[in-house]
């Protein structure tokens, strides 16, 4: 009788189980139904307009980034960088930076590209691409990326075609955020930090900006290629083997003896900071409390009913209800001032540490004139080539100093100290051989800097214009011919700089 | 045959992840995905660096409370979602609300005491879970799911609409 029992109890049972587990089988379908993703083909990836059908919201506010389209020129703001940059290429041609929509182009058009007339002529290598386009993950796809880093700056030029995009940090399998530069993960291991992979979605949503927002050189690699030819790459690297901060990168260029450039003016070895925004970042107040670099520049959106995260990336001092608000809950106005309070407090230190540092190195031209030996002038020059190094370091992310405060200031002052020791010390220097009461040329336009730095500017805008003529109309038509590019994204892409303003 | 109906058993709670909802993990609230848009909003929210879903909707007051209501809920939700008896949009039950009202307070102590004081002494009113008759987020409105509710509002984490 039990036995019976046990048994119709056990039969209900499993009818029962069966139920329920086709039941959630059917729901487990359902889910994976909504969450798959459009795949976008290899080919299309690069090309954000192939990615617009099925991201229509995130596309069109991508394209919103046009909207910060005026051109500042920098060297017109802050003249004393042309004697910092004498004998560089920021010294003939530097804008405050575009949004994502002019990446590529301004690069093409900066007068620090040059003019090449072929594929293996121009002063830059393939590398100043890197950061510029969907295109280039694609190449190092398609090439491997030793190839990648090979060569001049005009072998991808009909290549490389499409802003930066939508492939820069999402997968084109999963629209998941990806990374696709080998590099990053380079660092982050030399740093002893997690991989991209092995991050939390939170790191990630840094991470993404970092493969480009970060301090980087261009690393000298030999490499063989398949056929066995010899080769050097130059490859993008991050210096963050000491620590991902000013001082650890500083020992880890010095202990290299790697130089940017020599200063023209003063013959002093270099180190240019390139944009060490993710690192100041991590440094700052919002980095501690866990808040990511999408949060503020991405601020999810309401639009109708619908929400979305916003990939017009821009000042989220422009979206502060969005970007500030969920989490300051105070008077937005209020907020806005104390944010401006705190610019004026930073624009009097940088000010102050730029003027020293131009001043030092036209002081050190002044006593190599008179005769100082490289040997008197080398300590020197190791002030000013820290101080200056500290100085970019603070200054020349995308505002860094919102991103860390204390830090930018604590770099500016050390900027200001170092630059004033290689003032003090210059001035026993000048005395020795006879020199006192010397006072440095005006740097205080433009033009005065750039004289005193060297620069042709009107033959560089000449070939440039040129070139805009030649090279890059053939770039474009060959791009067209092999399905990279697609002209009616690059239709309203205008042509400012600062040369066509002149 | 006995045998047979265990191991369907824990095939069952296998395919329906049953342990994970012994766990504090958000993406267990969403294992179905009719609660998509509220993770997706409280994600997006300044709630996402301090407090997860367990932290607000359930009782903090003692493992054995939280248990319980756990398996209450749990229990609501399966049947909800089995038998499709849920609405399109979702409304929070009374006794949740009185959950979620206690760990807002709760929280929030340093800013909430004086205007809890303030309504204990001043006013009576039945319900002592809602101090000066009114919940948090009667005003509050936005935090931390957003203004907007139902499943068509965050589509891109209920997968890609095509649009043409």
């Amino acid at each position: 009788m039990g036995y019976k029992i046990l048994i119709a109890v056990s039969a209900i049972a499993i009818i029962i189980t069966l139920f329920l587990t086709n039941n959630v089988n059917e729901r487990e379908q359902q889910r994976i139904d909504l969450a798959t993703v459009p795949e976008i083909s290899v080919e299309g990836m690069s090309k954000s307009e192939d990615w617009a059908r099925y991201y229509p919201r995130q596309y069109s506010s991508w394209k919103k980034t046009k909207e910060s389209g005026t051109i500042v020129d920098m060297l017109e703001e802050k003249p004393q960088l042309a004697v910092l940059w004498a004998g560089y290429g920021f010294a003939k041609d530097y804008n405050a930076p575009r949004g994502h929509y002019y990446a590529l182009q301004d690069n093409i058009n900066s007068l620090r590209t040059g003019a090449p007339k072929d594929k293996k002529t121009g002063p830059m290598p393939t590398a100043c691409w890197t950061c510029k386009s969907p295109d280039v993950p694609r190449i190092m796809k398609q090439e491997g990326e030793m190839e990648y880093f090979t060569g001049k700056w005009a072998k991808y030029g009909h290549e490389i075609v499409n802003s930066v995009g939508c492939a820069d940090c999402h997968s084109n399998e999963t629209g998941k955020l990806a990374v696709n530069r080998a590099y990053l993960d380079r660092g982050l291991k030399a740093a002893g930090l997690p991989t991209f992979d092995e991050s939390s979605h939170q790191e990630k949503r840094n991470l993404v900006c970092a493969q480009c927002h970060s301090e980087y050189y261009f690393k000298k690699t030999e490499w063989t290629d398949e056929k066995g030819n010899a080769k050097v790459a130059k490859v993008v690297t991050f210096p963050w083997a000491n620590g991902l901060t000013a001082e650890g990168m500083e020992k880890y260029y010095d202990e290299r003896d790697f130089v940017d450039f020599v200063n023209k003016i003063s013959k002093t070895p270099i180190i240019k900071t390139q944009h060490p925004g993710y690192e100041l970042f991590k440094t700052g107040i919002h980095s501690q409390k866990g808040v990511a670099c999408a949060d503020c520049h991405m601020p999810y959106t309401q639009e109708g009913s619908v929400k979305y995260s916003d990939h017009q990336l821009q000042n989220p001092l422009k979206t502060m209800d969005r970007s500030c608000m969920p989490c300051h809950r105070e008077n937005e106005e209020k907020l806005a001032k104390i944010v401006k309070r705190k610019y004026e407090r930073k624009d009097q230190l940088h000010e102050l540490a730029m003027d020293n540092l131009a001043k030092a190195h036209l002081e050190t031209a002044k006593a190599m004139e008179v005769g100082a030996s490289d040997a008197e002038l080398k300590e020197i020059r190791t002030h000013i080539r820290h101080g200056q190094w500290r100085w970019d370091y603070a200054v020349a992310s995308h505002p860094s100093f919102f991103h860390a405060p204390e830090e930018t200031l604590r770099l500016l002052a050390s900027a200001n100290e170092e630059a004033m020791q290689a003032r003090i010390k210059l001035v026993s220097v000048l005395a020795k051989h006879g020199v006192l009461n010397y006072k440095a040329p005006d740097f205080s336009t433009k033009e005065k800097a750039q004289k005193l730095a060297g620069v042709p500017l009107q033959d560089l805008i000449n070939a440039k214009l040129k070139f805009k003529e030649t090279l890059e109309k053939e770039w474009h038509k060959e791009a067209v011919a092999n399905g990279a590019l697609n002209m009616e994204s690059k239709k309203d892409v205008d042509l400012q700089s600062s040369y066509f303003n002149n | 045959m006995l045998s047979m109906a265990i191991l369907l058993l824990i095939y069952m709670l296998n395919t329906a992840k049953a342990f994970s909802y012994l766990s504090a993990e958000p993406t267990a609230c969403i294992n179905c995905h009719v609660m998509n848009t509220q993770y997706a909003t409280w994600q997006h929210s300044s709630h996402a660096l301090t407090a997860t879903c367990v932290d607000c909707h359930l009782p903090n007051d003692g493992t054995i409370n939280k248990y319980m209501a756990k398996a209450r809920d749990g229990w609501n939700h399966t049947v909800a979602f089995t038998f499709d008896t849920y609405e399109p949009v979702i409304t929070i039950s009374d006794d949740a609300a009185k959950r979620v009202q206690k760990n807002c307070i709760g929280c929030h102590k340093s800013i909430t005491t004086t205007l809890v004081g303030n309504a204990d002494r001043n006013h009576s009113y039945n319900d002592d879970e809602v101090q000066n008759g009114r919940k948090c987020w009667d005003c509050h409105r936005g935090v931390p799911h957003g203004k907007v509710r139902g499943l068509t509002t965050t589509p891109n984490n209920l997968g890609i609409k095509e649009v043409n």
